[in-house]
């Protein structure tokens, strides 16, 4: 058996020892320095978007989205997705003109998910939206899912091929041996690998760098709030298009808001904190859009930290001075959709070292400065 | 030197009495419309009933306290009716909110938490009727509103706080239908020794006691409380006395209560570890005994940063206070020092044979029926979290991710304890090892709809 080993047991991490341990002849362990879903996997808002995804993600997230139609199939149980639609809300004539513009650059490249819709439709879909609301884009087979339910599932799928979990382990160093595989060393002892995955998250950057790679990354710590409980109002999950909303109701009723409003992240000490002027602020555009939330309270708010290229698209691909270590992270808060894929993309090139799966424009090359 | 105190009970007003002595003037912070905490809780203007009848016994000591809250108040930036909602360390900043609505960053160098204390309770079947509430809720509904809970409510639990409760509803005209106690009365007599350490307090207690029975109200001690019945609210408890025999006792209101927990969330949200306490059977914020906090800047007295009592309570403020002054390099009375650290120390003797004498029913908690709501404000049950017990949660902070506990309106404050009895007894480990769920601002809920800070 052939060995690799997947750092960081988030759902990239997961996913991609997933694929891996079902592609035959390989023996695979991941590590994680926490637990698993510690971090961003565990904590985010469970979004199942294609809705406003960058043209270079539509293509990866396409494939995501067809595997969570399947979910169940893929790991044994329905993570909680639901396809409860996905709507972005237009407040304004400009807002319309835009959503126009993108949906017909979206249709130009051949997709079809995403739809422009009037204001009786937007009306007929969210009958708590605010008046002013004058259309919308709309991706009706986009939902949600359960973040933590959806890690456990990975996770136990993930068990189930084989792959050896340990939790409680933290990667310090990456070295190649003499025999061309990788050294990866731990606060408890070294392993030995043929094939790495760095989906260690907001701190991949820093393995890459252990590696010898600089990939150009900050820090996201998106924060979520959250409501007491209010009757059934919405459905599917809500954004808008001026402003930085992610808006949805769980099945217990509270209110879920988020949008990518950020706190504050201490990398080193693997916390993040909330800040109240953008807490205020995320707050404020959810009672504009859904004035019956306006009246609520907050019960909790959280944040979670991840790594942000400045593109704000993910880094997929092998490493250019370790050969062997695939990188899979950066997915600035938008990778929870993307995890079935993308693990699947990554588990092929470090089985193949080629994918049909589109993840070529993902490459970190593209941040190389022009000799 | 900004110097902030959290807290306008005891522990806060003797924080703030040592801090004006020195010459500073601190802001002043508490959620309440007024001082005075929980046991020397003011009732609102208007009010007719007497100190001696609101009080009883504690009279002498609310009367004096009140007057140094009023002589003081001028003397700082007082802001009552204000919810420290977050603490951002790093930067010294408090989130607050004044009167439900108005928000500001108060900043401070340095900062005295002085939060109290809550009930802790142990769920059981039907106490998420209408008509139930904690011991401190039906202590508040008699002191600051004047009404008790019912006219033949029946009191649950253990501690002091149960017998004293009692007392107070007897002599309210609500004569308690009973007063179950869980725990056997040879427990509490064999601390006897241990208690002399306050010979006054202990004394009062087993004079609560014999009044109780002099005014006839039924008592069961070493008694297992097993289900609340009812519709529309309360109706009756079903319970099983010393001998194992069944009954049901009619009543009108239930109130719960078996000790209680610090109110620490201000203290984790501003770094301070946490360690359990096993004699209190409650996580407590490290600190000295003086009061500091490993925390830079951060100092804490009272209930919440340990329970003490009301006695203990001014002794630390006091002494917090004057720890924080002499790290300040400020003026401090050295006598005074010395006095109360011989007083803590004292009282520190008491306070364990009382824990001793009153102990969590942790057995009772382990047992629960898997139905019984352990969470209220989300309704997640005993079985739904030895779920997460199997699915893997090795503790609590894991727990709350796969069955939600504590995520609803009251953060696990209520639920956090005897979810971790369920947990802890459901993966054969001590309560110690699934550890506490850790506190996320807002510490109570905060309005959605802000005006700018
Ligand atoms: C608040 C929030 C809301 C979001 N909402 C959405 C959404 O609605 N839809 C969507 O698609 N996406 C969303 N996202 C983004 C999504 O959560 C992430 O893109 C995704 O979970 C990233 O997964 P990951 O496995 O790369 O990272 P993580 O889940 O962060 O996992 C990385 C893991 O690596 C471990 N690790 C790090 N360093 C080491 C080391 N040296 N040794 C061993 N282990 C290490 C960490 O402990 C961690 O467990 C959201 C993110 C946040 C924070």
């Amino acid at each position: 058996m052939r060995q690799a080993l997947v750092i960081g047991g988030g759902l990239h991490g997961l996913s991609t020892a997933l694929h891996l341990a079902r592609t035959p002849g390989w023996q695979v362990t991941l590590l994680e320095r926490r637990h698993v879903g510690r971090h961003s996997s565990g904590v985010n808002a469970g979004g199942v978007r294609r809705l406003g995804r960058a043209l270079p993600e539509i293509a990866l997230s396409v494939v995501a989205a067809e595997m969570w139609h399947g979910i169940q199939a893929l790991v044994g149980d329905d993570c909680g997705f639901r396809a409860t639609g996905q709507v972005k809300v237009a407040e304004s004539a400009a807002d319309m003109a835009r959503n126009e513009a993108r949906v017909a650059e979206v249709r130009a490249l051949g997709w079809r998910h995403e739809e422009v819709v009037d204001q009786a439709e937007v009306r007929r879909l969210l009958p708590a939206v605010s008046p002013h609301v004058v259309g919308a884009i709309v991706t009706r087979d986009d939902g949600s899912a359960d973040p933590m339910r959806t890690v456990m599932a990975f996770r136990a799928a993930a068990e189930r091929a084989g792959v050896t979990i340990r939790e409680g382990i933290a990667v310090t160093g990456l070295a190649r041996t003499a025999e061309g595989t990788i050294r990866v060393q731990t606060d408890q002892g070294d392993f030995e690998a043929e094939r790495v995955a760095n989906c260690a998250g907001a701190w991949a950057p820093d393995l890459a760098a252990l590696a010898g790679e600089t990939i150009p990354c900050g820090t996201k710590a998106s924060m979520m709030i959250v409501t007491e409980r209010l009757p059934a109002f919405v459905d599917p999950t809500v954004g808008a298009t001026a402003r930085a909303l992610s808006f949805k109701q769980t099945a217990s009723g509270t209110v879920v808001i988020g949008g990518g409003h950020q706190g504050r992240s201490d990398k080193a000490a693997e916390t993040s904190t909330v800040l109240f002027g953008s807490l205020a602020h995320a707050a404020r555009i959810a009672a504009e859009i859904f004035p019956c939330v306006a009246q609520a309270r907050i019960v909790r708010s959280w944040t979670g930290t991840e790594a942000r290229p400045p593109d704000d698209m993910p880094v997929i691909g092998e490493s250019r001075t370790l050969p062997g270590l695939f990188h899979s992270f950066g997915f600035a808060g938008h990778g929870f959709q993307l995890s079935p894929a993308a693990g699947a993309a990554v588990a092929e090139l470090m089985a193949r070292g080629a994918t049909n799966l589109p993840v070529a424009a993902f490459s970190q090359d593209r941040f190389a400065v022009p000799a | 030197m900004k110097v902030v105190v959290v807290g306008a009970g005891p522990a806060g007003i003797r924080a703030v009495e040592q801090l004006v002595r020195a010459g500073v003037t601190p802001t002043w912070i508490e959620e309440s419309p007024d001082g005075g905490g929980r046991i020397t809780q003011r009732p609102p203007a208007g009010f007719t009933r007497s100190a001696a009848a609101l009080y009883g016994a504690d009279a002498g000591r609310a009367r004096r306290l009140h007057a140094t809250l009023d002589a003081m108040k001028p003397r700082t930036d007082w802001r009552p009716d204000t919810l420290v909602w977050n603490i951002r360390p790093q930067d010294r900043v408090l989130h607050t909110q004044t009167d439900g609505a108005a928000q500001a960053e108060v900043p401070y160098d340095a900062l005295i938490l002085c939060t109290g204390a809550m009930d802790r309770v142990l769920p059981l079947p039907g106490w998420t009727l209408p008509g139930v509430t904690t011991l401190g809720g039906a202590q508040v509904a008699l002191k600051a509103q004047g009404v008790g809970i019912g006219a033949k409510p029946i009191l649950v639990g253990t501690g002091p706080l149960l017998w004293l409760t009692a007392l107070q509803y007897a002599k309210a005209g609500a004569k308690p239908a009973l007063v179950l106690d869980t725990t056997p009365f040879l427990t509490k007599a064999w601390q006897a020794a241990g208690m002399m350490w306050n010979a006054p307090t202990f004394l009062r207690g087993i004079g609560i006691m014999a009044a109780l029975r002099l005014r006839g109200v039924p008592i069961a001690e070493d008694a297992t409380p097993l289900a609340i019945e009812g519709v529309e609210g309360a109706t009756a408890l079903h319970w099983r006395d010393a001998a194992w025999k069944e009954h049901v006792t009619p009543c009108d209101a239930v109130a719960l209560g078996w000790g209680l927990k610090p109110e620490s969330q201000l203290a984790d949200l501003a770094g301070v570890p946490f360690d359990y306490d096993a004699l209190q059977h409650n996580w407590v914020p490290r600190r000295d005994a003086a009061g500091r906090a490993p925390v830079a800047g951060v100092y804490m007295a009272g209930d919440g940063a340990g329970i003490g009592g009301a006695e203990v309570a001014e002794l630390s403020g006091a002494r917090a206070a004057l720890a924080l002054l002499a790290d300040a390099k400020l003026p401090s009375d050295a006598a005074l020092t010395a006095h109360l650290d011989g007083r803590l120390r004292t009282e520190a003797r008491f306070r364990a044979a009382l824990e001793r004498a009153f102990p969590y029913p942790a057995k009772l908690a382990a047992r629960m029926e898997d139905s019984t709501p352990v969470c209220r404000c989300e309704v997640i049950t005993a079985g739904e979290l030895r779920a997460a017990a199997a699915a893997d949660a090795p503790e609590m902070n894991r727990a709350k991710a796969f069955s939600r506990i504590g995520m609803g309106r009251c953060q696990g404050r209520l639920c956090g304890t005897p979810a971790a009895e369920v947990l802890a007894s459901a993966l054969g480990v001590t309560v110690a090892e699934v550890g506490r769920l850790r506190g996320q601002p807002p510490v109570k809920p905060i309005p959605l709809q802000q005006p700018a800070a």
